[in-house]
């Protein structure tokens, strides 16, 4: 099958890449985090030596009491934190709501947390809650409806949130704008926003897609990524026997992801922040602890490649 | 051709099951029904029905893992319905 092979050679590169020889110095200084779950606390606080950095789901807190508030500026001060958003909807031609907002400049403000982000999705429309993330028509008038939504979200939260790819199980219909090109007029309308590249989202609608990922990641502005997310997934079936592979968090990073991320560090020389995401069947800390371990070495390799490269052309 | 009234549908297509199987049936007429525009019906009746149906069953998956346990058996005809009228998933 194509993909194994395709996942093959990526396994393979970043073997290559893990033992070349690095030159000294000039290498951007990378952070590894996980994603905070609750189910995930005691094995993260008994960590914090190997955890560089911390996203929390914000609407898991957006009641949270003065004093849950401050044990979580505890913790930012311990290590830098981010808040993720998973329900604004930013990428509509609807509004955002001025309240959803104000909750995520509460915990910012309270927290100390260094950021946020949020999703380029929709996940309500005409008084309908979708309950997910959905990908919206990519069109110049969703891109629009976005980039209205980001504006209003700085002006609100005093900070531009990085902005997230989502996976989809289906091609948005009304989209004559491809994902890269659709994101990339995002980013760049909204005055070079900071980008949070899932990249399992990105091998996943990839693959769903039938693009190779590949070249279908160098389509993405990878000079404005920040943040990198790392998951993992599963393939599912539909009434014909249509298989998609869907982005649940439950499984463990599949090494394609991580040769995309070696792929991503040697194209992008900007610092980034890699978060583990898991939202389910958690395994030991120790595995996560791996996982991160796993992208270290990925990204470094990534780096390595560029270093010698640009070694070689001078 | 995208506007506030075809997200609105898409958000329908995904949530209501009895919109679902009406669109798959009669796609045209279901969605000249929700006076959407000629742009978006032409681009609705391209859709990939598969993975309509898939992009279905998991949003439907995912409000049925939010809701409490006894919230989940009032509100499970949707997964009910996605049991019935699609073969499940392997695996």
């Amino acid at each position: 099958m194509a993909l194994a092979a395709v996942a093959a050679a990526a396994e393979a590169a970043v073997a290559v890449a893990a033992v070349s020889i690095a030159p000294p110095g000039s290498m951007p200084v990378d952070r590894f985090g996980l994603g905070w779950r609750p189910e995930l606390a005691p094995g993260i606080l008994s960590h914090l030596d190997q955890i560089d950095a911390l996203e929390i789901i914000a609407e898991d807190h957006f009641e949270a009491s003065r004093t849950a508030l401050r044990s979580l500026r505890r913790l930012a001060a311990q290590l830098p934190v981010v808040w993720h958003g998973v329900s604004l909807g930013l990428a509509s031609m609807s509004p955002v709501a001025e309240a959803r907002l104000d909750r995520i400049a509460r915990l910012l403000d309270a927290t100390g947390a260094e950021g946020w982000s949020e999703h380029l999705a929709f996940v309500r429309a005409g008084g309908i809650e979708i309950g997910h993330l959905a990908a919206p028509p990519r069109s110049p008038e969703s891109l629009d409806g976005a980039c209205a939504n980001l504006t209003r979200a700085r002006r609100i939260t005093g900070s531009m949130p990085q902005v997230e790819n989502i996976a989809t199980l289906i091609e948005p219909p009304a989209s004559p704008l491809g994902e890269p090109e659709w994101v990339s007029g995002i980013v760049e309308g909204v005055g070079a926003a900071p980008l949070l590249l899932d990249l399992h989202n990105l091998y996943a609608n990839a693959v769903n897609a039938g693009i190779e990922p590949f070249a279908f990641l160098r389509r993405f502005p990878l000079n404005r990524v920040r943040s990198v997310h790392l998951a993992g997934g599963r393939w599912i079936h539909g009434p014909n026997g249509t298989a998609r592979l869907l982005d649940d968090h439950l499984h463990a990073v599949p090494p394609i992801v991580f040769a995309l991320l070696t792929e991503l560090g040697r194209l992008a020389p900007q610092p980034l922040t890699v978060i583990v995401e898991r939202d389910g069947a958690y395994p030991p800390i120790a595995a996560l602890l791996a996982e991160l371990a796993t992208a270290r070495r990925a990204l470094a390799a990534g780096r390595r490649l560029a270093a010698t490269a640009a070694q070689a052309a001078a | 051709m995208s506007s506030p009234a075809l997200e609105a549908f898409l958000a329908r297509l995904y949530t209501d099951a009895a919109l679902l199987a009406e669109f798959l049936e009669r796609p045209q007429q279901t969605a000249i029904a929700s006076n959407l525009d000629a742009g978006s019906v032409a681009a609705l009746l391209q859709v990939d029905r598969d993975a309509l149906i898939i992009a279905a069953r998991s949003f439907a998956a995912k409000r049925a893992a939010q809701l409490p346990p006894g919230a989940q058996r009032r509100t499970s005809w949707l997964a009910r319905w996605f049991a019935r009228n699609s073969p499940a998933p392997p695996g």
